[in-house]
């Protein structure tokens, strides 16, 4: 099993949620995964989007109270 | 089957319009999409080195923006190149019409100057978009 790090952007707006998590993929290897912490709802859409489109993927999406966990697997 | 180049015509300074070019691009480019910028007009104003202080100009949205400290334009810009394939071309004749070189305009985010007969013959291959 990978490694899972944590990426905190809440009160980031719209990408900024998005370009950490992509940033942090960068620097972990393939199987681990990345837990991002967002505020903003539209991340919580577009990041699976994203993952989708580019063939990682999401691990699981859950909001607790304001706070959106979004956990992505580096596939590639 | 790769996604179509997204090439950008910039040609507003407004705070507003750069912001949404800045956005759409860099998460096109991060998308696996390749993006061109085309920068002219008074949109190269907002890329001076010179312009740090009132770099962005705008209306009420602008103003929640900056106070809410929305993911800066040209940040996200840069962010784009660094994590996407983007390139970013600054208009040969608005340099010029500015008296300005490529010197003037921020640092590590062009790509060179290029011209719109090139620029466009390139965008027949993609999508294009002006802002």
């Amino acid at each position: 099993m990978g490694n899972r790090t944590l990426i905190d952007a809440k009160g980031a707006f719209c990408p900024g949620p998005l370009m950490e998590l992509i940033a942090g993929l960068k620097l972990v290897e393939i199987g681990d995964e990345i837990e991002v912490l967002s505020t903003d709802e539209g991340s919580a859409m577009d990041i699976p989007a994203w993952v989708d489109k580019v063939k990682h993927e999401t691990v699981g999406i859950d909001q607790e109270g304001e706070v959106w966990h979004i956990v992505v697997k580096k596939m590639k | 089957m790769s996604s179509p180049g997204l090439f950008m015509i910039l040609c507003s300074g407004e705070h507003e319009k750069i912001q949404m070019a800045a956005m759409a691009a860099a998460v096109a480019a991060v998308s696996e999409r390749p993006v061109e910028v085309f920068v002219s007009m008074n949109a190269v104003a907002v890329f001076r080195r010179d312009n740090s202080d009132g770099r962005y100009q705008g209306g009420e949205f602008s103003d929640m923006m900056i106070t809410r400290k929305a993911p800066d334009a040209l940040e996200l810009f840069g962010q784009g190149k660094m994590l996407g394939d983007m390139k970013i071309y600054a208009c040969s004749m608005a340099l010029d019409v500015a008296e300005i070189g490529m010197d003037d305009l921020v640092e590590d985010l062009f790509d060179g100057p290029s011209g719109l007969t090139k620029f466009l013959a390139d965008a027949e291959s993609g999508q294009l978009v002006i802002f």
